[in-house]
């Protein structure tokens, strides 16, 4: 059976859509605002309309163009004249174009024919059937109605999981935004019935911001700077208080919300009043704020007293009290009510969305009479048959765009241009002549998404466009774009090497400006020989540092410290590529509080003998290890292009000796030249392999830990793992070892964790080390593997977790070895 | 996240105000961690204000023409990247004159 499912909650000032779904209900968000509510408002500009928080900005200048609060004239003859449409619209047109942008909330899969639609209780049955016609006019097939405080009581008692089997009262008590309602409903075990109502349509919270305002800021202002009248300017449209109004009351509403949390709270002004600064801060207690609103209260008060003593009722005959609406988050609303009827008052629902909720749950258990499959066919082919073009640049770096498009359908009427972030929404517009060009705004620096609809006269969605996306201010036709990466080369401790960190993309368009944040990787004392070095490269990110074009280098040696940099501080460095490629590094220390600033043009390269020299030596050692390998391999072509690159660097070397650090020839730049391109040919020659190698690893350590992962026990790790592997292709496929690496050791640390949370894990670990022949202290290791086995016999796998500590402490440690060779004058220091 | 990131914008339209501009590098940090964790934060002040821009909520001071502008900003746009998909997660808070 196909039940009805959607719900609309169709209210006065704003509306919500929401979905049953399988017992859970899903209240839609606006995909143009971060809200779940629609405001119920309307803006006519002309050729363009407007719809719900945007149709208010037009609030003041254009009144006459703005329709809202028109569920109040539902079913009445009561029409609305909009003077730039030039025409007459009835309560039912205009709720028909809330429920239509209501619509619009939910993903386009699903289709929408039928929906519950909330009423209030005091509609009759004229109100009833108007409500229903702007149900069939937004495009439903089928319309059911539900009174609100019903669906406010099937919210409360769907989740409280309450069983009612003999008669109750209820009382529904609705304050909102800028009306108020209370229901008395009666409740047995098979149904839920209003039986009376009362209200009043000007009573809301909005009240309690405007007495904050009026009562509490105003007259400490006033006080301050010995105003008069202040409240009286701020409301005039000619005062010279212009925003001033508004941001009080944005103020005020946040002070309201505090005080429902807290016993008291600071409001602060920093206000600018007949150009002078108002900087002060008020202190509210929430007893004031309560004594300020405490009429409008006890007004409300009044209500629910009324509506019991009509029916014939006694405070005790009423089991309790629901609250909704935004204005019940005010504890004073909750005590009173507590206080004056002595019942049961509730205020586990939200709410905001408690009516729609309600209804979203009648929609699940209705049945729905209206097919769907025939008319689904016919829409697509439709749909299919509107034919249009569409002019816009992809890629830009302004921050406005036009999109124009020509449609050739006779029966599109408007368009409407929604960015996918939120951020933009052009309004329905009609087209002019099939055509429709708009200025739309980017977002910096951003892939922007455009959704476009085509619509008909009747404001139905024919088409939607989704393909449209405007790249912004990464490529522009006229800059001069980056030949090469630009990096900087940084320390890495892992591998004890520095390696490449890419600053700039190729292709970057000029001018490019970063700054970038590094921790010192070693402590550098203030007047010692120690140095900081900032090497920025041009070449590939993925290659050997020493392999690219040093474009600017920057040593900062303790000498120049007027406090120790000390490991583990802060270092920023801002580095700026001009449009006529110069280079500018700015280095500030953070523990020094010192600034570096020095400017590099590409014609005159900085080269330090040292530094090529230290380059060259950490190369040899790996060439010479290589070698060796290979040999042992016997692949004696590999072996051959390597010893070649092994004498180049040789004599590289020996040819640097022989210059002075203040040499002034060009010696130093062809020996920079030569050097690189032997540390360039050899990177070629072994990145390929390395990178091989490490996915293989990559591999390998993946499927031990999935090995691992599949145990019952183990299962918590699962969501961890696919964290980490989540973007396992894009790193894969990166071709940079350095980032497959450090993907490796999170794995690594995963599989330690899965192994440690368990002793049993340990077994495989002690056979593996019985295996073991080198221990740094083998007799002490043979006591340790004795006790081991023991353990194992008895089954005390905690001692033997104990154990395999112990062994592993005793392995060689391969990585120190290599650690300790990563001197200090060979690190940049910058970690 | 959203309430940190508003009190960091507040702080830096504090000292701006005061005409402070010693906290300026730490403040530019906080931002730039920010954007790190994948927020992206506009001051739309002094732009030219349509009613289109759904990323704020304007508070209109008298008539709105082609010359209104954001003339305060009150709270910051937010927006939130992940998966390389951008949301908008705050709207802008200001007022047009």
């Amino acid at each position: 059976m196909k039940t009805i499912n959607f719900a609309i909650d169709l209210g006065t000032t704003n509306s919500l859509i929401a979905k049953y779904d399988d017992g859970n209900i899903k209240i839609y968000n606006n995909p143009l605002g971060l809200k779940q509510t629609l405001p119920s408002c309307i803006a006519f500009r002309g050729n363009r309309t407007v719809i719900g928080d945007k149709a208010l900005d037009y609030l003041e200048k254009d009144a006459e163009n703005i329709c809202m609060l028109f569920k109040r004239k539902m079913g009445t003859q009561d029409t609305y004249f909009v003077p730039s449409i030039a025409k007459e619209m009835s309560s039912i047109e205009l709720s028909s174009l809330i429920l239509k942008e209501l619509k619009n909330f939910v993903n386009d899969e699903d289709t929408l024919n039928s929906v519950v639609i909330t009423i209030p209780a005091s509609f009759d049955t004229i109100q009833s059937n108007a409500t229903k016609k702007a149900g069939y006019m937004a495009g439903f097939k089928e319309v059911v109605l539900l009174q609100e405080p019903i669906a406010a009581c099937l919210a409360f008692a769907n989740s409280s999981k309450l069983d009612v089997t003999d008669k109750q009262n209820w009382i529904v008590y609705d304050f909102g935004g800028g009306t108020f309602d209370v229901a008395l409903v009666e409740v047995n075990d098979r149904e839920l019935k209003v039986t009376d109502n009362l209200g009043d349509n000007y009573l809301g919270g909005a009240d309690f911001d405007n007495l904050i305002v009026e009562k509490l800021i105003v007259p400490f202002i006033e006080e301050k700077l010995g105003l008069t009248n202040l409240w009286k300017d701020l409301k005039s449209k000619t005062s010279s208080f212009k925003g001033l109004y508004f941001e009080l009351l944005k103020i005020a509403e946040e002070a309201k919300k505090e005080l429902s949390h807290y016993d008291e709270t600071e409001i602060e002004l920093d206000i600018d009043i007949n150009g002078e600064n108002f900087y002060e801060q008020l202190l509210v207690k929430r007893d004031e704020f309560e004594a300020l609103i405490s009429p409008k209260v006890e007004q409300t008060i009044t209500f629910i007293q009324d509506v019991i003593k009509n029916n014939q009722l006694l405070n005790s005959q009423i089991e309790r009290v629901i609250l909704i609406g935004g204005s019940t988050y005010v504890p004073l609303i909750k005590r009173r009510i507590a206080d004056a009827i002595g019942v049961e008052v509730n205020s586990t629902i939200d709410p905001t969305s408690a009516v729609v909720h309600g209804a979203a749950y009648y929609a699940g258990s209705k049945p729905a009479t209206v097919s769907e499959v025939v008319k689904k066919e016919e829409e697509l082919t439709e749909a299919d048959a509107i034919g249009f073009k569409l002019f816009y640049e992809q890629n830009t770096r302004d921050l406005e765009e036009l999109i124009t498009g020509k449609v050739n359908a006779s029966e599109v009427h408007s368009f409407r241009i929604m960015r996918k972030d939120g951020g933009y929404d052009s309004g329905v517009k009609q087209l002019t002549e099939a055509t429709f060009s708009e200025f739309v705004p980017l977002l910096e620096g951003r892939l922007n998404q455009f959704k476009i609809q085509l619509l008909s006269a009747a404001l139905d969605v024919l088409k939607v466009i989704d393909t449209v996306a405007i790249n912004q201010g990464s490529y522009n036709v006229q800059g001069q774009p980056l030949p090469n990466d630009i990096c900087m080369e940084v320390d890495d401790l892992d591998a004890s090497a520095t390696r490449l960190e890419k600053v700039f993309a190729k292709g970057s368009i000029l001018p490019l400006k970063k700054k970038i944040y590094k921790t010192a990787s070693k402590t550098i004392l203030r007047q010692s020989d120690s140095n900081l070095i900032i090497n920025i490269i041009e070449g590939k990110s993925k290659g050997l540092p020493s392999s690219g074009l040093s474009i600017g280098y920057i040593e900062i040696s303790g000498n120049e410290l007027e406090e120790d940099l000390i490991k583990g501080t802060d270092i920023e460095i801002e580095i700026e590529v001009t449009e006529s490629r110069d280079l500018k590094i700015n280095v500030f220390l953070q523990s020094c509080d010192q600034e570096f600033e020095n400017v590099f043009s590409e014609s005159e390269r900085s080269i330090s003998i040292n530094k090529i020299n230290m380059e060259i030596n950490t190369i040899l050692g790996d060439v010479e290890a290589l070698i060796r390998d290979t040999n042992s391999e016997e692949n004696f072509e590999y072996s051959h292009q390597l010893e070649t690159i092994r004498v180049g660097l040789i004599e590289t070397q020996i040819a640097a000796s022989l210059i002075t650090e203040d040499d002034v020839s060009d010696a130093k730049f062809q020996l920079d030249d030569k050097k690189r391109k032997l540390i360039q040919d050899f990177d070629d020659l072994t990145r390929n392999k390395l990178i091989a190698q490490e996915i293989e690893e990559y591999n390998d350590t993946k499927s031990s830990l999935e090995y691992h992962l599949n145990k019952e026990e183990n299962e918590r790790f699962q969501d961890k793992y696919k964290r980490i592997i989540n973007n396992e292709k894009e790193v894969i496929n990166s071709g940079n070892k350095y980032l497959i690496r450090s993907k490796i050791k999170e794995l690594d640390e995963l599989y330690d964790s899965i192994i440690q949370s368990s002793d049993e894990n340990f077994i495989s670990y002690f056979l593996h080390m019985k295996f073991v022949t080198e221990f740094s202290n083998q007799r002490k290791a043979e006591k340790l593997l004795k006790q081991g086995d023991d353990a194992l016999e008895k089954k005390d796998y905690t001692s033997l977790r104990h154990i395999v500590y112990g062994l592993s402490a005793l392995l060689p440690d391969y990585e120190k070895e290599k650690q300790k060779k990563f001197k200090d004058n060979s690190r940049t220091g910058l970690g | 996240m959203t309430e940190i990131i508003n009190q960091v914008f507040a702080l830096d339209l504090k000292m701006k105000k005061d005409n402070n501009a010693s906290a300026n590098r730490y403040l530019d940090r906080i931002y730039h961690e920010f954007e790190t964790m994948g927020f992206q934060i506009v001051n739309p002040i002094g732009q030219a204000y349509r009613n289109e821009m759904t990323d704020v909520e304007a508070n209109v001071v008298g008539d709105l023409s082609r010359k209104s502008k954001i003339t305060k900003v009150l709270k910051p746009v937010i927006y939130q990247i992940e998966n390389n998909e951008t949301k908008l997660l705050q709207k802008g808070i200001v007022i047009v004159e």
